[in-house]
């Protein structure tokens, strides 16, 4: 049966492919991590798919959607799995990038797996950047305000990605759909896109195993199914902790997004409490240091990095100052998260700005006339200009010329109807409710804008 | 395999000069073909996203009757005076929402030598008057990266909450990381009622840049 297929598809071989792979020196719990961030992946691809089915990206539903799944049982678990996900995730790539930094895993002929490994680190943190967005609650106003308005100290093409991502005048729907298309197509395509290069070219130069320094002749160990069960074992360990801190710490949603507060403390997501941090430390005038030149140069030394460490063999001895700088990175790093974090803990204690549990907010009961929306034409004050004087104050309508509004069936009907006869008018005479009328209706369309038409529509079919 | 009916490869067969000259072509064709797919998607894909430009001059929009008695009946305390925003964005709807700004009562003299950040700075000046009738009033958004602050009665001062930055009463940048001082918006009395022009600046840059108005 399966040799049947396999003729027809070749699936087989390819499976078979896939898993036979030689692992040098055997199955290692140390080699998971990279599986592990895959893992990651896939999981935050199919929770996020899953929220999409309820997310619906307004500035008047990206809110009250979010609410909606906070307050459905199975939703809100999924949406923890998502943040607990992305957490889990960033940590993973993380994780993953220490130790090919410590192995020096990326010396030759790694070099372009590594670019494309930082780059998937970018593309990550670009990922949790856009997602902090969407639940539209306060932190998700302001923290991402102030990541859109960061944008602008980068030199030439800051304006472009400040309008682009902001897009409109102030931040609204029109930044939902900017962040929401961020983060639902183009980040996750270059993320699966990246690994699917990432895979391949890992594929094609194999394991690179332990930093020793004289390989010897290593035991041959297989992938399928002695690495394979190790990486099945990390990445249940990886889900059981994801479950059970969507268990234990759900996250919360505050009040939905209010432009004027001016109490609110925002925060960004933990990954970026480090960068947070520098910000902090330069004076406002060299923020461009903090934000876009020290960042940068990072980046650039990370990409560089096999070039930067020159050593022949990648035992610890032998490559001494790069232990030694990245030791005082992630020192430094850890440092500025912990004094970032202190820093927004004791300035939102100071703050008469108290969060508030956003899933038990009650929305407003919906306007019972048109007229009720703020900037919305007044549907009544429509009427009272233009139909009163024939229809009646109260739609009661003219005997004889000019058939009542209220109670009449037609009125009630469809929408649609109801707007052509207002735009259009009507010159036969009609029969409503058993009653003849004779009376000429004009055509509103040329006096009326058609805002003002579906205003009047909306009021009389609430008159009774 | 068995059923595998493939003969020898088309590619150990070096071709005539004639096959080889039309490979060519047909390779360069299909990258130039290839090439024009790409820039017909480029084209419409770049150009609805490159940013829009010319968003008006601006209208005149009225500030709430009670914050602008408040404020013509302080002294030197700044006040925050509500007002409703419109704005209208691409195909949105006009939206209404509330808004604020901070008005203080000034001394002409004193605030332009406390503001040099406006009357002396290369790309600072306003083209209105900062201040008129007595009275400066500013935009409520922090000109460091767009939070809105806050006046500190005991301090004196206004004090941002996000990355603590703080201003004096007249609107002078005293610490923290912002670039200039609080922005000065246009005011003016018509028929009794006090009027504002809403302009939004670009945040963290010393220089006064217009990003929008709105009425």
């Amino acid at each position: 049966m399966l040799n049947w297929i396999d003729q027809r598809t070749g699936f087989v071989t390819m499976a078979k492919d896939f898993l036979i792979e030689d692992i040098p020196g055997g199955a290692s719990y140390w080699y998971v991590f990279g599986s592990a961030t895959l893992f990651a992946m896939i999981l935050q691809i199919a929770t996020g798919i899953f929220l999409t089915f309820f997310y619906a990206p307004s500035a008047n539903t990206a809110w009250e959607s979010t609410q909606a799944i906070y307050n459905n049982p199975f939703q809100h678990f999924v949406l923890s799995m998502h943040y607990w996900g992305a957490s889990a995730m960033i940590s993973l790539v993380f994780l993953h990038l220490l130790q090919v930094v410590v192995w020096g895993a990326y010396k030759s002929p790694r070099e372009i797996q590594w670019i494309v490994g930082v780059l998937l680190l970018l593309v990550t943190m670009v990922l949790g950047l856009t997602g902090y967005l969407l639940p539209w609650d306060m932190n998700a106003y302001f923290a991402s305000q102030v990541a859109i308005n960061l944008t602008l100290t980068m030199p030439v093409v800051g304006n472009f990605i400040q309008t682009f991502t902001q897009d409109g005048t102030t931040m609204g729907t029109l930044t939902i759909n900017r962040f929401f298309g961020l983060h639902v197509w183009l980040m996750p395509a270059a993320l699966v896109a990246l690994v699917g290069a990432h895979l391949a070219i890992f594929r094609h130069n194999g394991p690179a195993g332990p930093p020793v320094e004289d390989p010897r002749p290593l035991k041959p160990g297989r992938f399928w199914p002695d690495q394979m069960f190790m990486d099945t074992v990390a990445s249940f360990v990886i889900f059981l902790i994801i479950i059970g801190l969507s268990f234990i710490a759900p996250p919360g949603l505050d009040a939905k997004a209010d432009p004027t507060q001016s109490q609110f403390v925002p925060y960004p997501a933990w990954y970026f409490l480090d960068l947070f941090g520098l910000l902090n430390l330069v004076p406002g005038q060299f923020e461009i240091v903090g934000a876009i030149i020290i960042p940068g140069i990072a980046t650039t030394i990370l990409v560089l990095l096999p070039w930067i460490d020159r050593s022949t063999t990648r035992t610890f001895g032998s490559r001494k100052p790069i232990l030694w700088t990245l030791t005082i990175s992630m020192a430094i790093i850890l440092g500025l998260t912990f004094w970032s974090q202190a820093g927004i803990a004791a300035k939102e204690a100071a703050s008469s700005y108290k969060p508030v549990d956003g899933s038990k907010i009650v929305a407003p009961a919906a306007p019972t006339t048109v007229s009720a929306a703020p900037g919305a034409v007044d549907g009544s004050k429509v009427y009272a200009a233009n139909c009163s004087s024939c229809h009646g104050a109260t739609g009661q309508g003219t005997p004889g010329a000019f058939p009542p509004l209220a109670g009449n069936p037609v009125v009630q009907g469809p929408v649609a109807k109801v707007t052509a006869i207002v735009s259009g008018g009507l010159t036969a005479p009609i029969t409503v409710l058993g009653k003849p009328y004779h009376g000429t209706m004009p055509a509103w369309k040329s006096s009326l804008k058609p805002a003002e038409i579906d205003a009047v529509v909306g009021y009389i079919r609430t008159l009774k | 395999m068995s059923n595998d009916h493939r003969g020898p490869s088309a590619y150990d067969d070096p071709g005539t000069p004639e096959e080889v000259t039309r490979r060519t072509f047909m390779a360069n064709a299909t990258l130039t073909l290839g090439g024009i797919i790409g820039l017909g998607l480029a084209i419409p894909i770049v150009g609805s996203l490159l940013p829009k430009t010319g968003t008006g001059g601006g209208t005149w929009t009225p500030l709430d009757a009670a914050g602008w008695k408040e404020l013509q009946a302080s002294t030197d305390k700044p006040v925050k005076i509500d007002f409703v925003l419109k704005n209208k964005d691409a195909y949105l709807p006009e939206d209404a929402s509330p808004e604020s700004v901070w008005g203080v009562k000034v001394d002409v003299d004193k605030f332009k030598k406390l503001r040099p950040d406006i009357y002396d700075a290369k790309g600072g000046d306003v083209p209105y008057p900062a201040v008129n009738m007595g009275f400066a009033i500013f935009s409520p958004i922090c000109p460091h990266l767009g939070c809105r602050f806050n006046y500190d009665d005991s301090a004196g001062k206004f004090l941002c909450p996000c990355h603590g930055s703080q201003f004096g009463p007249e609107g002078d940048h005293l610490a923290g990381p912002a670039d200039r001082g609080l922005d000065p918006l246009p005011l003016r009395e018509q028929s009794g009622a006090a009027e504002i022009t809403w302009i939004r600046y670009a945040p963290t840059v010393p220089d006064r840049i217009v990003v929008s108005y709105t009425s």
